[in-house]
């Protein structure tokens, strides 16, 4: 009896054990995102049709908000007002209105970040992809691609130092879960241009394809390096590096007499689903709106056809104690598409560069490539370098009005004391505070 | 069929004789209950052995016990046990069973695959009868029908639209963004309880501004189980008891089990109740004078107000004030032989809403068949067909003014909204929206169509003296179609003329094939007449596939509905799929009914997991000890005292999709692109896990005519999952990662009692208490707001050390605001306690049971009369009962404090609540010449209601069945009470 109660208990134990085992060891399948591309699957092996997905996703997403990007830097850069009933902050904060300072955790300051960051990442995908993919593209094309995405990514983080200046910026941002430290300000403007360099070793003189349709500027790599040397040609400037600056601009797209409007833009479009142009609003608007700062038209010059980019009013608008009778009218409707960079300002950065290298005559030259084509009389001021930068300065205001540059470009002269007040008590932000989740 | 058994005894007989010679016992008789009626399916067994058998039809058995005889166990369900001894053969034995008027003796499922007797439980379990749940009064849906019938669960209705919406917590909150809601099993078959938005936010835009989260009011699918099918419900509250479901049974477990066939001739009975439900509190209107226009609506409005020429409507009566006839009609056959059971049922439903044009129909279809297929091979099917139809309106929170509330809070009594002659409606002049034509335009259904389909199969593999070995089958099918339609017709004030998009039809189709599987081995061995183990072990799976499509129409062609006919067409697609598998062991001790001892462990692994083949234990034990059955117990007048304690954990699994980092699609010059979602998965993700350590007493007195229980809890619940910020120059904004900890600890005391049994008068009585207190223990990120609209309106704050239901919001200098967040913390939304109390009386042929609910505390964050404040609509707008100086209005004094204070906003939301009265008169069949027995009765819900809350009724949610952010009201559909006549027969 006692062997019986021991043999039955051990023969159900056993059983039970061994379907437990054979259940235990039977693996469950991992369940891939059923509604969504997974970014791992996609960096595994990307087909040419998803590597196009995430160009597609990038040259979008560069464009994602903007609104609030063009907002900060041009109302700081007193180029025009941003009136809006729902907020306040437009006017308060961004103009540092009595005792209103710049948060680190609104809007302003943490989405523009948010969202060219979110770009960057989508090129890091996207050069992961390139790398590992098993789609039928050369090694040129995928060497072109790759710098294409670098340079995409070098635009974006410039971008993002725009706004925080001093602060600096992460650079190396590949792994979400181990971030690279914050370099200073020109660490962060080396990395930038070091970035561009590399992408451009990959794209010059590659005259391959790139294995996808972009919206950028040209479709191989050689074409596209111009476009790499554009901005590469906008970062020695800001980093003061003329002779380079002057190299990369002649590796650019840059034509002194060629059309003013060539270049790389962000595109929109009425399509269901896609982006309107953010900085529309259609004219008389009130409530929500942008007013031209009242200097603009006040400091041009006689007959300047560059005030086509405002509009004079039906009426005023007023909001929180400041005041315009013209709106912002830079784009003429909610398609327009807003310049990357272009050669109008490729011209200019050759004036200064010129300038700066003490090659008055080609700088002069260049200004008055530009003052003609705004239908102004040549240039009769003093030809010395610092009037010349003051006059390529001015001609910056006008050419490139509400396109984000004017803060930048004063406060790399050390001049943000000479942007306009227009109430006792605000300020002139130097850069935006480093967003909160990122201290 | 007696000349049958007539045979059936002489075979045995015949075959038996020569046993008798080998020192046996044959014994045989009836069993029949106290009106000499016979008891069929009632247990007869050996003490101590596995030798048993049950009785017939007829209440009759026969059993040949091996030895010199022995004590016989007779034991059937709502009976006292009794025991007999037997030693020598008998055929003629009579035993009467007595009513069991306490429950100790019910079977409460404590394994996968088995159930342990009440008297030896280890842990509280809540039981809700089928007469509890419907004897009372006719119940609109399961979920509305367990409401203060048992200890330990906050229910709360979402709302008092048609077709259900209830939100349940059992023991508290379990988790700030998974669901907190228990996990619904009928018959072994996993019932799934999703709350299904239909798309509406595309109208009311409520989804945007203030909160992100969607306010549909969608109700949730455990509506359509039909209470009339239901023997009966019980609940494992926490971890301690539904360790053994696993990785899914953090919020708790509800085990349904539905009615099933006896032997016997078939059972008939029919009922039909007709009954009418009206709204359940009146607000009434605010009276208006030119003055008091001007002041709302500028003296621009006056002239309207003037050419009304005092004519006046009113309007809640005409929207809220429908008498909506309620019609249930229940039929079921049930009965069988000794190898077949079988039980069917059908009801339908047909209730008409308190809003013209709102409703509920259900037909339910069930059919469970039990099946000896052999002596050792039971078969038992489980089948329901459910198809139902809910009408619900347009309620709730918009940021459009276009939901038939915000609509109605906006428009004075003036204002003439009724449509001409022709039928078309004038345009409001003072909201968006005309809400009498949104009612009478437009269509938000839900119309789902449900199979459940479930089966188990037991083997008795081995069975003799101290053996018994059985392996047990189960599986279930859960599949339906839910369609959501909402179709908003361009005639709409807020379609046409460039207010909104012309039109919209919002037509969702969501599918759902769940299934699971298990398998277990029991082991009963007895040693010896002390001792008994219970061994089992089994394997589980269980399957999830849910797809959701919500295809969007708008620029609609004329008075077209389909969603091609139409000028813009939108399509979204959700799916989720989950694969569960598991282990389960358990081996149960039991010394003589003295000293009960379980230990268990549950192994789960999910694709819902990062790593989906990573097991997650789920351990359990309990130790109960019945200090009355010690031999030197001496106190007769407490014949049961219990202690006992039981430790479990459970698992709750992330929101679907977070551990995924998805590519999101991005629309770009014609093409759309990928780009990464702003949310990072993570596969790291742990489940939430909780562990609870319950302990308890129970004591019954006086032949357990008083019984009282008394439970203490903590439950722990560890690593809770959040969406918490992370540094943006990662590319994402969130990422998921386990965050927190959230401890709840309560006491639940249940005292049942009989004060009064005689022949002609017996009166039964349950009092329940029970309260909760919740606090964050760990919170890795800062504190931070969460739920309802944020803080000038007052919202929860997820703190350490505070609690997670805290209703905080701005506060002016006296309320003292915490000087660095310039918080207040107002109240919280948990009650301080709750108290139900159920009598049921029977004298002679009349039954009377009334069952009352108090919740006392817990607030509510209530924006109707916000709203109501901002149009000037507040019933007690010019009332001065607020201003302590006595100057200011009731509704200029609330807007003062808008800004500086959110302490109008939040509300006590307690409540005392007669929630079901029932008196019936039972006519006995032998009046009827023994045709029928019939049972005639009246009843109510929500009868009597006190509470000071100022809007329609303190239960209520504008966000549905979320975790956190429930007790927030945002112009609902009002509740209702209702009452009814009903008629029963039984043939």
């Amino acid at each position: 009896m006692k062997f019986s109660i021991i043999f039955f208990r051990y023969k159900t134990l056993l059983m039970v054990s061994a379907i437990c085992l054979m259940w235990t060891a039977c693996s469950v399948d991992t369940i891939l995102d059923p509604n969504n591309p997974s970014a791992d699957g996609i960096i595994q092996n990307a087909s040419l049709g998803e590597i196009q997905n995430l160009v597609d996703g990038t040259e979008s997403s560069m464009r994602d908000n903007l609104n609030n990007y063009f907002d900060g830097v041009n109302v700081i850069g007193r180029e025009y007002y941003r009136f809006s009933t729902s907020d306040p902050r437009f006017t308060s904060d961004l103009l540092g209105k009595a005792s209103a300072v710049l948060d680190n955790n609104t809007f302003y300051t943490t989405n523009p970040f948010a969202a060219r960051y979110r770009a960057v990442k989508n090129t890091n995908i996207l050069i992961d992809a390139l790398t590992n993919t098993k789609a039928t593209i050369s090694d040129a094309q995928r060497k072109a691609a790759i710098g294409y995405a670098k340079t995409l990514q070098a635009h974006e983080l410039l971008m993002v130092l725009n706004e925080q200046y001093a602060n600096g910026i992460r650079v190396d941002v590949k792994d979400p879960a181990k971030l690279g430290p914050f370099l200073t300000k020109d660490e962060s403007l080396t990395a930038i241009v070091a970035l561009l360099n590399e992408a451009n070793i990959d794209l010059k003189g590659n005259a391959a394809l790139l294995p996808f349709s972009s919206t950028i500027y040209g479709g191989d790599g050689n074409t596209f390096s111009k476009f790499n040397r554009a901005v590469a040609a906008r970062a020695y400037v800001y980093k003061k590096d003329w002779a380079a600056a002057n190299t990369a601009l002649t590796e650019s797209f840059f034509e002194l007499t060629g059309d003013l409007n060539k270049g790389a833009f962000y595109i929109f479009s009425t399509a269901g689903g896609d982006q309107l142009n953010p900085l529309y609003y259609p004219q008389n608007s009130s409530g929500e709106t942008r007013v031209a700062h009242p200097s603009f038209v006040t400091n041009a010059e006689a007959g300047d056809n560059r005030l086509n980019k405002v509009s004079l009013r039906a009426s005023a608008e007023f909001q929180d104690g400041l005041s315009s009778t013209y709106d912002f009218f830079v784009y003429k409707t909610n398609a327009d598409k807003i310049p990357i960079i272009r050669n109008e300002e490729l011209i200019l950065l050759y004036a200064e560069v010129q300038a700066q290298l003490n090659q008055n005559v080609n700088a002069v030259t260049a200004i008055n490539r530009i003052r003609v084509s705004a239908n102004l009389p040549v240039y009769s001021g003093a030809v010395t370098q610092a009037a010349l930068i003051n006059e390529i300065l001015k001609q910056r205001l006008y050419s490139l009005y509400g396109e984000g540059h004017r803060w930048i470009d004063l406060r790399r002269y050390d001049r943000l004391v000479q942007l306009p007040i227009d109430r006792t008590g605000d300020d002139v932000w130097t850069e935006f505070p480093r967003p909160a989740t990122e201290q | 069929m007696r000349k049958v058994l007539r045979k059936t005894v002489l075979v045995l007989v015949a075959f038996t004789l020569p046993l008798i010679l080998l020192a046996q016992v044959n014994v045989s008789g009836t069993i029949a209950d106290a009106r000499n009626n016979p008891v069929s399916g009632a247990s007869i067994k050996l003490r101590n052995s596995t030798t048993g058998t049950t009785t017939d039809a007829n209440g009759k058995f026969s059993l040949t016990v091996p030895g010199t005889g022995g004590t016989l166990e007779i034991s059937s369900v709502g009976y006292q046990p009794q025991t007999i001894q037997v030693s020598s053969n008998s055929n003629q034995l009579t035993i009467t069973l007595t009513d069991d008027i306490s429950n100790l003796n019910e079977v409460v499922i404590t394994g996968l695959a088995t159930g342990m007797k009440r008297t030896n439980l280890a842990h509280a379990v809540a039981t809700v009868s089928a007469k509890s749940l419907t004897g009372t009064t006719v119940q609109p849906s399961l979920d509305g029908a367990l409401y203060g019938k048992f200890s330990g669960a906050n229910i709360s209705a979402n709302s008092g639209a048609p077709g259900g919406g209830i939100s349940i917590k059992l023991r508290g909150i379990t988790s700030l963004v998974a669901s907190s809601q228990p996990l619904f099993i009928v018959d072994g078959v996993y019932y799934d309880n999703s709350s299904i938005q239909a798309g509406l936010n595309l109208i009311s835009k409520a989804a945007g501004q203030g909160s992100t989260d969607f306010q549909d009011n969608p109700s949730n699918r455990v509506a359509d189980l039909d209470p009339e099918d239901i023997e009966r419900v019980e609940i494992l509250k926490g971890a301690s008891a539904a360790a053994i479901y696993g990785s899914r049974a953090a919020g708790g477990v509800v085990l349904i089990t539905t009615k099933r066939g006896k032997p016997g001739t078939p059972k008939i009975e029919l009922s039909h109740s007709i009954g009418v439900q009206m709204q359940l509190n009146k607000l009434g209107q605010r009276q208006w004078d030119t003055a008091k226009v001007r002041a709302a609506y500028g003296a621009a409005r006056v002239p309207l107000f003037q050419s009304a020429n005092g004519q006046t409507f009113d309007y809640e009566d005409e929207l809220y004030g429908n008498k909506g006839i309620m019609n249930n009609t229940r039929l079921s056959v049930s009965g069988g032989n000794e190898s077949t059971h079988y039980y069917a049922g059908i009801t339908r439903k047909d209730d008409e809403g308190i809003i013209k044009g709102t409703g509920y129909e259900k037909t339910s279809f069930r059919l469970n068949v039990d099946q000896k297929i052999t002596s050792f091979l039971d078969l038992s099917l489980n089948s329901n067909y459910v198809t139902s139809e809910a009408d619900r309106g347009f309620f709730n929170n918009d940021n459009t003014s276009t939901t038939l509330g915000v609509s109605f809070v906006s428009t004075p009594s003036w204002v003439n909204l009724f449509s001409d002659a022709n039928g078309n409606y004038p345009n409001n002049p003072l909201a968006p929206s005309n809400f009498l034509q949104t009612r009478d335009l437009i269509t938000n259904r839900e119309r789902v169509n449900r199979f459940l389909l479930g089966s188990s199969v037991t083997w008795k593999v081995y069975n003799d003296e101290k053996h018994d070995i059985r392996i047990i089958g189960r599986g279930g099918i859960d599949y339906y179609t839910l369609n959501t339609i909402a179709i908003f017709p361009r005639e709409l004030q807020f379609q046409k003329n460039g207010n909104g998009t012309n039109g919209a039809s919002i037509y969702g189709t969501t599918i759902t094939r769940n299934s699971n599987y298990n398998a277990f081995i029991v082991h009963n061995f007895t040693p010896n007449e002390r001792l008994n183990f219970r061994t089992q072990a089994g394997v589980t799976a269980e399957n999830v596939d849910q797809d959701n499509v919500v295809t969007t129409a708008t620029q609609l062609i004329g008075t077209q509905t389909n969603v091609n006919q139409a000028g813009s067409v939108a399509v979204t697609q959700a799916k989720s799929i989950q694969h569960d598998r598991g282990f389960f062991i358990q081996e149960e001790f039991n010394y003589n009914d003295l000293l009960l001892l379980t230990a268990g462990l549950r192994g789960d692994k999910s694709s819902r997991n990062g790593d989906a083949n990573k097991l997650y234990y789920y351990p359990k034990g309990s130790v109960a000890f019945n200090i009355h059955q010690l031999a030197a117990w001496n106190l007769p007048a407490i014949n049961q005292l219990k202690i006992r304690a039981a430790y479990g954990q459970s698992g709750n699994f992330a929101p679907f999709g977070a551990i995924y980092s998805p590519l999101v699609p991005a629309i770009f010059n014609g093409n759309t692109g990928s780009l990464i979602g702003l949310t990072r998965g993570n596969p790291a993700l742990q489940p939430e896990k909780q562990k609870e350590l319950e302990t308890g007493l129970d004591v019954s007195f006086l032949r357990n005519r008083i019984t009282l229980e008394f439970t203490y809890y903590t439950k722990e619940v560890e690593d809770l999952i959040l969406d918490v910020e992370i540094p943006s120059s990662s590319g994402f904004t969130k990422e998921w990662k386990n965050v927190a900890n959230i401890r709840n600890r309560g006491i639940e005391i249940g005292l049942m009692a009989i004060p009064v049994s005689t022949n002609d008068l017996k009166w039964t009585s349950q009092v329940l208490f029970w309260k909760n207190k919740a606090k964050v223990t760990r919170l890795d990120v800062p504190a931070f707001n969460t739920g309802a609209f944020g803080a000038t309106l007052g919202t929860y704050r997820i703190e350490q050390g505070k609690s997670p239901t805290q209703l905080v919001g701005i506060g002016t200098t006296d309320q003292k605001p915490d000087p660095t967040t310039g918080l207040v913390v107002f109240d919280d939304a948990e009650p301080d306690f709750n108290l139900s109390f159920l009598n049921n009386v029977t004298w002679k042929n009349f039954e009377l049971s009334v069952l009352m609910h108090w919740k006392k505390g817990g607030s509510n964050v209530n924006l109707s009369t916000l709203l109501a404040d901002i149009f000037g609509t507040s019933p007690d707008f010019d009332k001065k009962t607020l201003d302590p100086a006595g100057v200011a209005t009731n509704g200029a004094y609330r807007l003062g404090i808008l800004g500086s204070s959110a302490a109008p906003w939040i509300e006590d939301a307690s409540y005392f609540r007669v929630r079901e009265l029932g008196l019936s008169y039972r006519i006995p069949k032998t009046v009827l010449k023994n045709i029928a027995a019939v049972r005639v009765g009246i009843s109510a819900r929500n009868l009597i209601n006190i509470f000071d809350y100022s809007s329609y009724d303190p239960e209520v949610s504008n966000f549905g069945a979320d975790a956190i952010s429930s007790n927030v009201e945002v112009t609902p559909f009002p509740s209702s009470k209702s009452f009814h006549f009903n008629i029963a027969f039984t043939f």
